[in-house]
């Protein structure tokens, strides 16, 4: 039960990862825990030794016609199709619910960058005859989920968040509100991100190659969540159901302790635990957490700004039926989240 | 349950119209528009030339040489705007540091920055990182909870024009559901060429400054800046007794789900989040006194926000101002929401509805009450102010006294 009393649920679940498209890769490589993660060629990287996550498996002309696809830039491409399918694997019809009564909250880090660039890029070698009007609408980091809901006529709020490697679960956050306010009957959240050379040559520029920028990724996570009534009203299979949410901006100096207690749970200690953004690389943080085992999905998968949703749908494919399972998320200057979630039966 | 009600106990804004509160309210009131000459980068490629950019400015006015150099355009912006909303209210000496929150909606942010390294790049040089540092959106976010030492929430909602607007919503949202006990949320934004060509490249930017709601208005004026809030429950600003500007009774945010840059043509959908608003704030259409209108001035927009008028308030629409200040400010982009609600809580305060200026004549299809005339004087208490995006991101304050 959520702060107000209502019980949100999840009863949708779609990932495009660079262990494939769909949830079986994905739970593959949760499973063997061998990663997916390939070497970025070295005149990308400058260097040998370094890994992305490039979702190499994903075909947009497998979900829609070439020319259709050509309107989209590759992250809003993620996103419509994810969104796509986590509405058809909670089983929902957007026209038949009532488009007003879906929402979508997506964290998105790098959404509009390739655009961008590609927009600059077209301008700094040819001047103003080098404008490409058509790139400049999907420069904005709100395309993917705009272009999702556009795509899928999902009529009701739409929000698009980015803070750092907790983007994705800022965005779940607004979508439980959304849904305790009745805002909304259903909310689709999680992230999508994409990568691209550029961002390589960036991040190494940054010197960024070797610390957080180490082992980036693309693709995205996307969970179907849903007022519980409302999903039993209609039969959906419920997933998980969600617990408490929690979070602080930034560790306070000199009060660090009352912050860490304000972010870890005092409830019925975890199963399992899902850690994402640098939460799995923080001592401080990880001797705080309660004993139990623990999925870094980073290795496994890469990190990206918005690898929440990838991270939180790891999680509920990893666990048992009955589990309650806790996921951290942190980044290095904050923000920091705590989420719970109850397994529930069916998956 | 009885929802709390949310105070505005400070307000903060940096701006091509005004680099504080007091300047942006005299040149609001006096309709001064801050639309002229660039300097920031090369304009003589496009066809429009102008916009309200900010002028003499000078970093280390306001931050040392380190710091100032750590920080983007948009993020010194935000760091300054939010200065003045705190530095009024107060507020950090009243609660912990773990109950004050940070909720920004940002737009380009540091891109004006990073063109510079992508164009150092091009031409075959090694492109200064540091160049990079303000790209993501969320850094003015964290540089604001850095600078101010708040660490009860950090989030960036980054939904483009409607940003800064759904980041106010939000930031009431967290405080109404006692998550946090304030909180600072606002916008801030820089011109940047990516934005200001690609404006231009779309053909929606006006030669002249933006005429919103005028016949022959041909788009936009770009502008920056910042404007920033804080908000607290009621009986926490009372308890403190905290000068109090007036309330966000409620807000909504939704998708219209049509087009990606262009709005749903009738007006529905626009309408639509206007009358979630204030049905969520409960508040009743005839008690609204004016609407600060999203206003951008292209043909479309201008014309689909009247329709939405008329949906909304049917036959007293023509009896309910519609005001654009964009030809004050400039179309702010990721801040206009924050800029155009902190108008809203100062022309409410001062009891005037502000001019939209520019007039060129009057369009037969935007033909309700724009207050073209002049700054009117006005004892409401009650306004809504509208905020559309690209992607169909529609939101709407409601701001009371």
């Amino acid at each position: 039960m959520s702060a107000n009393g209502t019980e949100i649920v999840i009863t949708g679940l779609a990932a495009i990862t660079a262990a494939g498209v769909g949830l079986d890769p994905l739970r593959e490589t949760v499973r063997s825990r061998v990663s997916a993660l390939r070497p970025i060629p070295v005149e990308i990287a400058g260097g040998e030794g370094h890994l992305w996550g490039r979702a190499e498996g994903f075909r947009a002309a497998d979900f829609m016609p070439p020319l259709k696809a050509r309107k989209f830039d590759r992250c809003s491409l993620f996103a419509v199709v994810s969104a796509g399918m986590a509405l058809r694997d909670a089983g929902i019809d957007s026209a038949a619910f009532g488009a007003e009564r879906i929402g979508i909250v997506l964290g998105c880090g790098f959404g509009g960058i390739a655009n961008s660039e590609e927009f600059l890029r077209g301008y700094f070698t040819r001047g103003g005859d080098g404008l490409v009007p058509m790139l400049f609408p999907n420069t904005v980091p709100n395309a993917p989920a705009s272009n999702a809901s556009i795509e899928h006529g999902l009529k009701g709020p739409n929000v698009t968040f980015v803070q750092r490697f907790c983007s994705a679960e800022a965005a779940f956050e607004m979508a439980c509100r959304f849904l305790e306010e009745d805002r909304a009957d259903i909310v689709l959240t999680g992230g999508a991100d994409e990568l691209n050379p550029f961002m390589i040559r960036a991040f190494r520029d940054m010197g960024q190659l070797r610390v957080h920028a180490r082992g980036f990724s693309e693709g995205a996570g996307i969970l179907v969540l849903e007022k519980g009534a409302v999903a039993r009203r209609r039969g959906a299979a419920i997933r998980a159901t969600v617990g408490d949410i929690r979070t602080i901006g930034r560790l306070a100096p000199g009060r660090e302790e009352e912050g860490f207690a304000r972010l870890i749970g005092t409830g019925k200690s975890p199963s399992l635990i899902s850690l994402s953004g640098v939460a799995g690389e923080m001592p401080v943080l990880l001797d705080r957490l309660p004993s139990a085992p623990r999925l870094e999905t980073s290795p496994l998968l890469g990190r990206s700004l918005a690898m929440g949703g990838t991270a939180l749908i790891s999680l509920i494919l990893a666990s048992s039926p009955g589990d309650s399972v806790a996921h951290y998320t942190a980044s290095p200057e904050g923000p920091y989240y705590g989420i719970d979630f109850k397994r529930s039966e069916s998956l | 349950m009885t929802r709390k009600r949310i105070a505005i106990t400070g307000l903060g804004i940096f701006c091509a119209a005004g680099k504080d509160i007091p300047s942006f309210s005299r040149n609001l009131r006096q309709g001064a528009s801050a639309i002229g000459s660039m300097d920031l980068f090369d304009v003589t490629p496009f066809p429009a030339r102008i916009g309200a950019q900010v002028r003499d400015y000078d970093p280390l006015a306001y931050f040392d040489r380190k710091t100032a150099s750590r920080l983007s355009r948009a993020d010194q912006f935000g760091v300054i705007a939010a200065g003045e909303a705190l530095a009024e209210s107060r507020v950090t000496d009243c609660y912990s540091p773990y109950d004050i929150g940070v909720s920004v909606g940002a737009g380009a942010a540091g891109m004006l920055h990073a063109e510079q390294w992508l164009k150092e790049i091009i031409a075959g040089g090694k492109g200064r990182p540091s160049l990079l540092r303000g790209i993501l959106p969320d850094r003015t976010a964290t540089a604001i909870a850095s600078h101010f030492g708040l660490s009860g929430y950090q989030g960036s909602i980054t939904t483009a024009c409607s940003s800064s607007a759904t980041a106010i919503g939000w930031g009431a949202d967290l405080v109404a559901t006692g998550r946090l006990k304030s909180v600072v949320c606002g916008g801030s934004d820089a011109i940047s060429l990516l934005t200001y060509a690609g404006f231009n490249s779309l053909r929606v930017v006006d030669t002249e400054p933006c005429a919103p709601f005028s016949l022959g208005r041909r788009g936009i004026s770009l502008g920056e800046g910042a404007a920033f809030f804080v908000l607290e429950d009621e009986e926490g600003a009372t308890r403190r007794g905290a000068r109090m500007y007036g309330y966000i009774l409620g807000y909504a945010a939704v998708g219209e789900a049509y087009h990606m840059t262009a709005p749903e043509p009738t007006g529905a959908e626009a309408a639509r989040v206007m009358a979630n608003a204030l049905d969520r704030a409960g508040v009743r259409r005839d008690d609204i006194g004016w609407v600060n209108a999203h206003g951008t001035a292209t043909p479309l927009n201008d014309v689909v926000e009247t329709k939405a008028m008329k949906l909304v308030f049917g036959e007293r629409a023509g009896a309910v101002p519609l005001v654009s200040t964009k030809g004050l400010t400039g179309h702010c982009l990721g801040s206009a929401g924050a800029i155009e609600a902190v108008a809203t809580v100062v022309s409410l305060n001062e009891g005037f509805i502000p001019q939209t200026l520019n007039f060129r004549g009057a369009d037969p299809e935007c033909d309700l009450d724009y207050c073209h005339e002049g700054t009117r004087e006005s004892q409401a208490s009650l306004a809504l102010s509208n905020s559309f995006a690209f992607g169909g991101n529609c939101t709407s304050l409601v701001i009371s006294l």
